[in-house]
């Protein structure tokens, strides 16, 4: 029988079409053995970041260590959501902005953990005259990353024609004018490099900077993407709770920051712009967290955004949006309706634990 | 050990006493299982029954609950003269059976299953001649049935160790099922010669394998098995084949693992091979779609939500449009595939198609009262000064209608409402009419605020409103309000401000927001602010300086043009082609009356656009300047001609007709009437207006155009607000 190829090996084709959104740079876990010199680096990353926040590191602390620390993330998350970060000099934008161009991949990975806040803070704060430039160059030093990877390449998907033959089915259709025929969709278009943070293309950066987080997502702590669903909601600017299926809503929440450990600061506005480009990636994040089965704390804010943005959809009459959030929000009234069994449990067993 | 080889000689049954089995007969496990429960939910006695001989289960639970494995194992083997591994595989599924899966679990160890099935393999690849079938189908029939057996054994010892949450030996457990049937069957399972109970189990191995290994984290040997358990020949029956391409395709989409291609072994030449998940995954489930249509396999909605994620989430809702009209009849309900195929193509930008099925959806004997769709028709209505009319009703209807679990609609419906009453008075024949449609308009507006607080789209669209009312000070405040809501980051915003910023002629400031604009704008996006610069500086009578600028913004658009791939040119929003530069450049030249200068330029515009009334009608002023009345004169009827609705050569031609002749002057009162219904705000329309009722000697409706024309001049921008739309 067919032997497949796991992971590490791909077919020359896939690396051409640069069908991983994310480069091969950041590794998913550092499997081989760092250097000796990698290891001293990423020690001192380690200690200037307990410089910043004023305490001890743990002993044998590393990248992935500190990546699924739920003490450490919360420090973090705290100081992030501080009225007075994002300046330029903020020390942990800093730390973030150096940590990410070190290029060891489980620093990057710790670094990108944050984004969604990073994301969720900045874009948030945009209309305040703040100093902003911290967040920035977090955020512009992932984009640039993506653009060194990906090579000038957009990235695409050719939707399958079910006339001619796939690997998963046949056709009789005689096999010649496919291939070139087949509609291709650019999922997102090629990067132009930036140097700063242009307004026009702040949604593009910010977006990008997600896609990125996407592509790494496996490896990412649930707590991260609780950030991301609470950003979600704020971004939304509009209440889901109508749709929440059957029930009536429960006591009408207020709208905005809600107890977000930050302080009160977000919840006037928030609302923003959301172009095609930003509400992509934010819509398969909001996916994989809905489907994954990750967790149910996860799952019931994931749905909660999913309604905001779904209600967001009809107030900008997007039909992409529309659809796309539509489609997520039915999926999860079937997933609470239907009553799935396991067809791979014996017949006989599936009726004596009746 | 005894030979398992024996059970080819055996009949091996594990039944129900008064259910006695033919040899042979196909259906057996399932016969076997229903048999089972009949008698469960009856007098909840079960026995073993193997070789004519039946023993009761009880004696045998009762060994195995003190614990005595072998004591119950050779119980078995005596009572029903079966060897060792049989006798183990049938006490392993009691255990299993009673839901013991630690007990089931030790049974299982104490067998060498892998020996087992090593000598299951010769008999039964030696494959039966087809000539002598009737004699080896039934030796072949037997030998499948041990083969079952053992396979089931391992199956539920994969299930137990799911059980036990030892997932990793699970899964490997479970593909040496399959490894095991591979080699059993090494040219596939026949398709109608196969044991059903062997086929059973081979279908929940092939479907328990990739969930083991995702339960287990092992994400990419998810693929694979995934993989294999699609493109191996398995003989699984469509229900089973669907939920796996499912299953795959919900891991490809939302699991966040990116599965590298398959294998070169698995491509046949010319047919389409994914190269990454959203490929595989929409790829399954239109295949898993095509089934459902096709009558294979029952309906799943959910697939259907499925795909339309993947395709939304690609921006292709056209391929989705193509797979909803494909679904059969009665599947989905009219209304509701109405208005997804209404979505789909109002997504695509064919907003005509869109509205055609909303139309449907919305008829009096549908749904009349939906929100969503009445909301979008009236939105692709306000888009189109013919279907302005029609969208103020859908509005109407939907802000009327804004109750219960939509409440929160009502702010859009007044919005979309106050849109297309807005573009409803540009094509208003009457100037009364028009500016009661305005003002109700910007008043609609007003109070869709009150709901939508949040929303800077509204501050955007009552800018522009107030803005094309040439309520200048109010469109201004809510220009300003926008850029600081959406933090300057959408283009249209700061155009807006500019526009109405020169209107008020303040040209300096209009000039500072467009530098903070291009600041803000990357290179390929800047056309549509160069070309109002351009014509910003003219108004400031730079005309160097906007020579300056246009060149800047020539050769952007030919670089622009010569780097453009097929895939660069989808995301440009900005429609200024170099024609439009070339014109640009010819109009200042001809206001600076270098007419060498017209003359080249025009012939670069073209040799790009052979037929354009625009060119035509700057040539024509060139030759009306120059004194060549009749050359002018032909180049402006040949632009009416190809462009009957273009304001500007409406306005030179019945201007120059006025000119010539006092008989020409009732059909240039027709041309200037006619170009001011359609842009009712031309300062210059009313202006050759009034010439010709002074020529005409009515005085005091030359003194009314007049008066209109100045004050539209005062308040004129460099570029009409509808530019903006």
């Amino acid at each position: 029988m067919s032997d497949f190829e796991s992971s590490g090996k791909s077919s020359p084709k896939t690396t051409l079409t640069a069908a991983t959104p994310a480069g091969e740079t950041i590794q998913t876990t550092a499997t081989q053995q760092p250097s000796l010199e990698t290891q001293s680096e990423c020690q001192a990353a380690i200690e200037s970041l307990f410089h910043i926040l004023t305490s001890i590191p743990p002993p044998h602390s590393s990248g992935t260590v500190l990546l699924h620390d739920p003490s450490i993330s919360s420090q973090i998350s705290t100081l992030l959501r501080h009225p007075d970060t994002g300046a330029g000099n903020h020390h942990l934008c800093r730390w973030l902005y150096d940590t990410f161009l070190s290029s060891i991949p489980e620093l990057q990975l710790l670094v990108l953990r944050y984004i969604p806040l990073v994301a969720g803070v900045y874009v948030t704060r945009v209309t305040q005259v703040r100093p902003l430039a911290g967040f920035e160059a977090v955020l512009l030093a992932v984009y640039a990353h993506e653009a060194t990877s990906r090579a000038g390449q957009a990235i695409s998907v050719r939707i399958p024609d079910l006339s001619s033959p796939s690997i998963y089915h046949e056709s009789n259709v005689p096999v010649e004018n496919n291939a070139t025929e087949l509609n291709m969709a650019v999922i997102s278009s090629r990067l132009e490099p930036h140097g700063t943070v242009r307004s026009t293309k702040r949604a593009r950066i910010v977006g990008v900077a997600l896609e990125v987080y996407f592509s790494k997502i496996l490896l990412m702590p649930v707590g991260s993407k609780l950030d991301f669903c609470e950003f979600c909601e704020v971004w939304a600017g509009q209440d889901g709770d109508m749709y929440r299926g059957g029930r009536a809503a429960e006591g009408g929440r207020p709208r905005g920051g809600e107890g977000d450990g930050g302080g009160g600061e977000m919840v006037e506005g928030g609302r923003i712009p959301l172009p095609w480009e930003l509400l992509r990636p934010c819509l398969r994040i909001l996916g994989h967290c809905l489907m994954s089965g990750e967790n149910k704390e996860l799952y019931d804010k994931a749905s909660g955004a999913c309604r905001c943005l779904y209600a967001r959809a009809l107030h900008d009459l997007d039909p992409m949006a529309i659809l796309a959030a539509g489609s997520l929000l039915k999926l999860m009234k079937m997933e609470t309706s239907s009553d799935d069994f396991d067809t791979t449990e014996m017949a006989i067993v599936k009726h004596q634990t009746c | 050990m005894p030979e398992l080889a024996g059970l080819q000689r055996e009949r091996v049954k594990w039944c129900v006493s008064r259910y006695m089995l033919m040899p042979g007969n196909q259906s057996t496990a399932s016969a076997s299982a229903s048999a089972l429960r009949d008698l469960d939910e009856g007098m909840g006695v079960k026995e073993f029954c193997a070789n004519g001989i039946a023993i009761k289960t009880t004696e045998v639970e009762a060994k195995l609950d003190e614990g005595n494995i072998q004591e119950a194992e050779s119980s078995l083997r005596e009572g029903l003269s079966l060897n060792f591994e049989e006798a183990r595989a049938l006490l392993g599924r009691l255990e299993y059976q009673r839901g013991n899966v630690e007990g089931a679990l030790r049974v299982f160890e104490g067998i060498d299953l892998h020996a087992a099935i090593q000598r299951l393999q010769p008999s039964l690849t030696e494959k039966p001649s087809r000539k002598a079938r009737s004699l080896t189908d039934s030796v072949h029939g037997i030998s499948q049935r041990a083969a079952g057996l053992v396979l089931e054994a391992i199956y539920l010892k994969t299930k137990s160790l799911q059980k036990l949450r030892r997932l990793t030996e699970a899964a490997s457990e479970c593909k040496s099922v399959l490894d095991a049937v591979e080699s059993i069957f090494q040219h596939g399972i026949p398709d109608l010669q196969v044991d059903t109970k062997l086929q059973e189990t081979v279908s929940q191995a092939v479907e328990l394998l990739p969930e083991l290994w995702k339960q287990a984290g092992s994400h990419h040997e998810a693929i694979s098995a995934y993989r294999r358990a699609l493109l191996g020949q398995w003989n699984l029956d469509s229900d089973c084949c669907a939920r796996i391409q499912k299953k795959f395709a919900v891991f490809l989409l939302y699991s966040g693992v990116e599965a590298a291609s398959p294998s070169l072994s698995v491509q046949i030449e010319g047919s389409y091979i994914p190269r990454n998940n959203l490929e595989e995954a929409i790829l399954l489930l239109m295949i898993i779609l095509r089934k459902c249509c096709l009558g294979k396999i029952k309906w799943d909605q959910s697939v259907m939500e499925h795909l339309t994620f993947a395709l939304s989430v690609c921006g292709q809702t056209s391929v989705l449009a193509k797979q909803l009209e494909e679904g059969r009849p009665g599947i989905l309900n009219r209304v509701d595939r109405w208005n997804s195929l209404a979505l789909c193509y109002s997504a695509a930008g064919e907003n005509k198609d869109a509205l055609d099925l909303l139309r449907k959806s919305l008829h009096k004997h549908e749904r009349p009262n939906d929100l969503m769709p009445l909301l979008l028709a009236a939105k692709i209505c306000s888009q189109d000064s013919l279907y302005a009319a029609e969208g103020t009703k859908y509005a109407e209807r939907a802000v009327t209608n804004a109750q219960g679990i939509d409440e929160h609609l009502k702010g859009v419906g007044l919005r979309m409402m106050g849109l297309c009453l807005g573009k409803q008075a540009k094509s208003s024949s009457s100037d009364f009419e028009r500016s009661h449609l305005q003002s109700e308009a910007s008043k609609l507006l007003e109070e869709a605020f009150v709901f939508e607080r949040k929303n800077p789209d509204l501050l955007f669209e009552l800018g522009a409103q107030y803005a094309e009312q040439r309520n200048l000070n109010a469109a201004l405040h809510y220009a300003k309000r926008f850029i600081d809501a959406t933090g300057g980051s959408i283009l249209n915003g700061w155009r807006l401000l500019a526009l109405i910023l020169s209107a008020q002629k303040r040209f300096s400031e209009a000039m500072v927001v467009i530098d903070t604009a291009l600041d803000e704008t990357v290179k390929w996006e800047q056309r549509l602010l160069l070309k109002m610069k351009a014509k910003l500086k003219i108004s400031q009578s730079l005309p160097m300086d906007a020579i300056e600028t246009y060149r800047y913004l020539l050769a952007l658009v030919q670089a622009q043009r010569k780097s453009c791939g097929p895939l660069r040119s989808t995301h440009l929003a900005d429609k200024v082609n170099e024609f439009e530069v070339w014109h640009g450049i010819a109009n200042l030249y001809s206001s600076l009356s270098h007419w060498k200068d017209v003359e080249i330029c025009l012939e670069k515009a073209q040799a790009l656009n052979q037929y354009s009334a625009e060119a035509l009608q700057t040539e024509g002023t060139m030759c009306d300047v120059r004194g060549q009345l009749n050359e002018a004169l032909a180049a402006y009827i040949n632009a009416v001609l190809w462009e009957p609705d273009s304001v500007p050569c409406k306005i030179s031609l019945g201007a120059l007709l006025s000119k010539m002749s006092s008989n020409a002057l009732p059909v240039a009162k027709g041309l200037l009437s006619d170009a001011l219904r359609i842009d009712p705000t031309n300062s210059k329309a009313w202006y050759w207006l009034g010439m010709v009722h002074r020529d005409d000697g009515r005085i005091a409706d030359a003194m009314e155009c007049f008066q209109a024309a100045a004050m539209l001049e005062e308040t004129d921008p460099v570029e009409s607000f509808s530019s903006l739309l």
